[in-house]
Parts: C-alpha cells; structure tokens; sequence
C-alpha cells in the first residue's frame, strides 16, 4: 500500500486533471459554468462513487478515512488552503468603487436578498423538521449558506454582453459586495454561535457573538482600508511582481490565522486582506500573479466539495433539497427585483437583477463545507446545499442570458437612461486583425502612463484598466474598438486614443515612406526552395 | 499624479508675446526652461514641433494643449500661457487659441504623461474657468484656479 503522502499526491493529480478535463468539456458542449463540471467531477470520484472502488495500479484513490470522514486530512488542509486564495481573490476582486457610487440601490438589494435567503433558507430547516428551532445549528447554517451571489457568473455573463456597466450590471455588482461581506459576517456569527453551542443558545447569546463578529469585521476592514495604501507603498519595495503577490498572499493567511484564533472562519481573515488590497493600484499585479495558483486550487477546492456529498444521505431528503432551491431562488429574485423596482427600476430591470444575484458559488460551498466539517450540519443538510449551488449555478446565466435578450430599457424614467450611461468611445476598423493590433496598441499606451490593465479572460478581448480611482473597460469586439469609463475620465480616454492613433498614422506613414518592405520580403523567401543566388528581386 | 505638481509660478506666463504658433510654441518652451529640469532646449522644442505637425492641438473655444516626448527632460514638466487676443494655432474649431498648456516627459520612461495633460485640461472645460483664467491678473491666481 501506499504512504498517505504518496496517496496524497495521487488524489491530487487525479482531482487536477479530472476537473480541468470535466469543467472544460461540460463548458464546451453544454455551455456550463466550470464549477460545475468541477462539483460533478467531485461527486462522481468521490468515496461515494467510483473513487472507492479499486483503480487499476493504485487501487481505490479516494476511499473513505478510518474516521468515516469523506476526504483525507490532507487533501482537507489542501482544499481550506484552496478556499482561503478564492476569498482572498473575492475580497482583491471587489468593486468597493462601483459599490459606493451605486450604494443607495445596491444596499437596498443586496440587503433584501441577505434577509429573504436567510429567512426562507433557515425556514425551511425549521418548517421541513430538519432543525428544532431558529437557533439551531442546521437552520442557521442553511440560512447563511443561501446568502452570497457568486457575483463571478453574472460578471461574466454581463461581460460577454457588454453590460457590465449598464444600471442593471452596476447595481448587480454593487449588492453582490453587500451580499458578500452580509453572508461572511452571517458566517461568522453563524460559525461563533456553534462554537459556543455547550454554553447554551439564547438571544443574548447571538447578540454578544454578532457583536464580536461585527467588531472584528468592521475592525479589521476599517484598518486594512486605512492602512491599504502604506501597505501598498510597503511591497511595492520589493519592486519584482511575484515578490509582491506571494508576500500580499502571505500576509492573507496569516490574517486568516488570526481571524480563526478570533473564533471566526479562516475564510473571513482572507477576504478582508483582500478587500483592504481592492482599493490600491497593486490589485492587478496580485490578481495576475496568483492566477496560476487560483487555476490549479479552485477546482480541487469545487471537486472536494463534490466529494463529500454522500448520495444515500441526500436520496431521501431530495425532495426538501428542490424545496430549499426553489426558497433560493425565490429569495433572489423576489427579495433583490421587488426592492429594484422602488430604485428607478421597471419590470425589465428588476428581473435582470433579480436573475443576475440568483447563483451562489463558492461562498455557500465554503460555508457548508465549514458547517460539515465542524459537525454543525450532517451529509444530509450538505447534501441540500450541494444540490440548491448546482441549481442555481445553473438557472442564473441561461435566464440571466434570456433576460438581456430583450433590449428595452432596464429604468423607469427615459431621463435617467441618459444619465446612467457611460461614456463610451467606439472606433470602427476594416478587419478584426486591425482591431486587435490597435487595441494592444491601446494598452500598451495606457501601461506606459502606469496604469494596471488586466485581461479578464484568455477567450475574449476584454480589459479592465485601473488606477487609483480611474476605471476602464476596454473591449474589441470583431471589427469594433469600445473603451468606456464615467464621466469625469472621458477627456483622457479621448486624449489616450487620440494620441494613439496618431501614432498608427506616423507608423503607417514611416512603413510606406521608409522601409523597403518589398525587399524585406524579398529577403526573408530568397533561397527558402532554390538557392538565394537564383532570385533577383 | 500628485496635483499638477509639474506648474509652478516660474512656469506660468499672463501676457505671451508670440504673434504665431511657432513663437508660442518657442516662448512656452522658454517658460519650461525655467523649471530647470530641460537639458536641451532645441530638442525639447523639436519634440513639440514634430508633435503639432501630425496634428495640431489646438481644440475649440480658445483651448491648445502642445505636448511630446523627449529625453531631453528628466520628469515631467508643464506651463501655462495666457495671448491676449488669441493667436491662429490651426484648431478644430477655427477659433484663434489664447490659452496654452504645454506638457513635456521623458521618451524612455513610464509616466502620467496624457493623464497629467487631461487632469489639467478638464477644468477648462468649464466657461466660467476660461474666463476667470483670461482675467486672472497673478500667476499666483492661475495656479490656484487649476488646483482647486
């Protein structure tokens, strides 16, 4: 038999290429989100399925622990590890800008759809016999877990449709950070009163813990806010990017330490340190930097959550399971599109935000997975929320597509359609070549005046351009140039293209006047089938 | 950009006397060599010269805003200059220009340079800025008017 290091490294291997292969083909054929190709993967290989049956050479890879735990210690540590870099990349990722610009209909959704997902998702352990009371563990925890937006798939789904900046998307994206920091805080109030369950739950109890929660929260987030730009100044000593993005990652974790020793989850320690680093210029050198590592961690992160979904715990409770889902979804649809339509929102708007916060992702696995492994909930109430991330992760980008497939307007008033929109500056070119050549012309100009530009994905041509409070959006789409920001930014968007383009034209004008480039032609095909002397230019 | 740090009083002048562009664009020149970071005047000019002739930078309602890059400067160096009467800068307008802002940055360094340029273009936007820039009557008061 193997040593548990050599299994180790073996379930490894068989989790990274199984997910990337699973999320991919589920991606390319069925067009679905890759966390669930990678969830799917993890339920399929997990010790519930094949992974305990016998595999040729190795033997069962993923067979259940001497304890009955699902995964192996190590492989645990691995996936909390995993889970630390997601929310420390949720907190970098956060748009605290987009937010306080978009704060007053943001707040209203974002708190709407916190209180309805966890009324009806704690409800719904009461209702359904699966928790005692209010107060009890699994009620609390199915309530938290149905609370954060995984804001990543809309994002995306905004982004291919150019809406990312559209009254809809803003809004979306700034009650998904009210979502967010709402369902960690719910979290560690949630995590802080099942610690202290010996002691006996009553009210005053839940609002010591909150409390200590809230404090620390707001403690540890209003420091790092104000201490960000000196810890920006700090790294950037270091000068090398890798140096920059391992030591902001390290300082993550030993935040996340500390918030553990607190009596609060790991999870919430990193999102802060990444919250703190969102509002500095250092946050695309550490995005860009840990992107390998998110790559490689996230799906073993999705599949390990898989993997601990026990099938024959799940079966009989399936029907309370599409029950929760369908709380999950009402909760966001209704609880985050009814409060829309009282912020200048009509039907159209609110159903495209309703959707856009409907799927829940990594924040609601985490959390289950903290709530199983703490022995607060059992496989059954796991397995429900296993099942309500899938169904939602689902549902949300094929309505969310279906809603921006009609054009009307998303806002009640005409007027207030003027003003929501950016500014937007569109170049048409001959071919999409020329396009393309033009915008990495484009970033290239925007690098050397030192702002932060980011890819945000390998498959489309779409940039984020940052500094300070500077925000642009730069896309090319086929033959059509689009850089977009707000209002007050739009002279230097002229001034930055402009200035490119006059710098195509010198180009173009030095190729044709200056360079031979007959001849360089010439030179680099003489001799490729004959020899070069035979050629006369 | 640390607030248009780059204009100072010695880089300001009220009452250019030029009578063409390319007087205007020498004087403004004159101005910057005051801020003592320009190694090479002639170099600096040429930079800005070269950049006019792709295209002039003369915009509307009296606005110019001459630029180049050159490593004949250090850092990043601005003025302002205020024609009495406006003087034909070739703008998008047609309109004689009377208020310059002339940027110069190092050609082989990264840099605010067009986000400097736009930061201190953007107020003049605003009639009511042009004009109290027009009646300032102290560099002094300039320097406060773009600051803000």
């Amino acid at each position: 038999m193997f040593s548990s290091e050599i299994r180790f490294i073996f379930q490894l291997g068989i989790l990274i290429v199984c997910t990337r292969m699973g999320g991919y083909w589920l991606r390319r054929w069925l067009r679905l989100p890759g966390v669930l190709g990678e969830l799917v993967v993890g339920m399929l290989i997990g010790p519930y399925a094949l992974g305990r049956l016998p595999w040729p050479l190795i033997g069962p890879p993923f067979p259940l622990s001497a304890t009955g735990s699902p995964v192996s210690p190590e492989l645990y540590a691995f996936s909390t590890f995993a889970s630390i870099v997601l929310l420390f990349l949720s907190g970098l990722e956060t748009d605290l800008s987009t937010f306080l610009r978009y704060s007053v209909a943001g707040t209203v959704v974002g708190v709407s759809g916190v209180a309805l997902s966890f009324f009806l998702g704690a409800g719904c352990a009461v209702w359904f016999g699966l928790a005692p009371g209010w107060l009890d563990p699994r009620a609390l925890f199915l309530g938290a877990i149905g609370t954060a937006t995984s804001v990543g798939i809309t994002a995306r789904i905004l982004s291919e449709r150019r809406k990312m900046d559209s009254p809809e998307g803003v809004t979306i994206l700034a009650a998904a950070v009210f979502d967010d920091v709402l369902g960690i805080i719910l979290l560690a109030i949630v995590v802080g009163m099942v610690r202290t369950e010996s002691a006996g739950i009553s009210w005053r109890h839940v609002l010591y813990v909150a409390a200590k929660a809230f404090g620390f929260w707001i403690g540890a987030t209003a420091l790092g806010l104000l201490c960000a730009r000196r810890f920006s100044r700090f790294l950037k000593h270091f000068k090398s990017a890798p140096a920059i993005a391992a030591l902001a990652l390290g300082f993550g974790l030993l935040l996340a330490g500390l918030s553990e020793m607190a009596g609060l989850a790991m999870i919430i320690g990193a999102y802060i340190m990444g919250l703190s680093l969102s509002r500095t210029d250092l946050v695309q050198v550490v995005q860009r930097e840990i992107e390998g590592l998110h790559n490689v961690l996230v799906p073993v992160f999705f599949a390990t959550m898989g993997m601990m979904v026990n099938f024959n715990q799940v079966l009989p409770l399936f029907k309370v399971g599409l029950v929760y889902s369908l709380f999950a979804i009402v909760s966001k649809v209704g609880g985050c599109g009814l409060p829309a339509l009282f912020c200048g929102f009509n039907h159209h708007g609110a159903a495209r935000i309703g959707v856009g916060m409907l799927p829940r992702g990594e924040v609601a696995l985490i959390v289950a997975g903290i709530g199983l492994t703490s022995g607060a909930i059992g496989q059954d109430v796991f397995g429900i929320a296993i099942l309500m991330t899938v169904i939602t992760t689902l549902l949300g980008p094929m309505l969310l597509t279906g809603c921006f497939e009609n054009p009307a307007p998303g806002l009640r008033h005409p007027e207030d359609v003027a003003k929501s929109q950016s500014k937007v500056i569109r170049l048409d070119f001959a071919t999409a070549d020329m396009a393309e050549f033009v915008l990495a012309r484009i970033v290239r100009s925007f690098r050397q005046e030192e702002f932060y530009v980011y890819r945000l994905s390998p498959d489309a041509w779409t940039y984020h351009i940052r500094k300070e409070n500077m925000f642009f959006i730069l896309e090319c789409d086929g033959h059509e140039i689009q850089l977009s920001t707000a209002a007050q930014y739009e002279t230097l968007a002229r001034l930055m293209v402009a200035e490119e383009m006059l710098n195509l034209r010198s180009m173009l004008h030095m190729a044709q006047d200056h360079v031979d480039l007959d001849s360089m032609e010439h030179n680099l095909v003489a001799g490729l089938f004959g020899e070069k002397e035979d050629f006369q230019p | 950009m640390s607030a248009k740090k780059p204009l100072t009083v010695e880089t300001i002048s009220l009452d250019l006397q030029g009578a063409t562009k390319e007087a205007i664009l020498a004087e403004m020149v004159d101005l910057l060599v005051a801020s003592g970071h320009i190694r090479d005047r002639d170099a600096v000019l040429k930079a800005i010269v070269d950049r006019e002739k792709r295209m002039s930078t003369g915009m509307q309602n009296g606005i110019a805003i001459p630029h180049g890059k050159t490593d004949s400067v250090d850092c990043l160096v601005a003025a302002l200059g205020i024609k009495r009467g406006g003087v034909d800068f070739e703008a998008l307008d047609g309109q004689p220009s009377n208020i310059f802002v002339m940027t110069v940055s190092p050609d082989s360094r990264t840099g605010p340079h067009i986000q400097f340029l736009a930061e201190i273009s953007r107020p003049l936007n605003d009639a009511a800025v042009r004009a109290k820039l027009l009646a300032a009557t102290t560099r002094e008061d300039v320097l406060k008017l773009l600051l803000g």
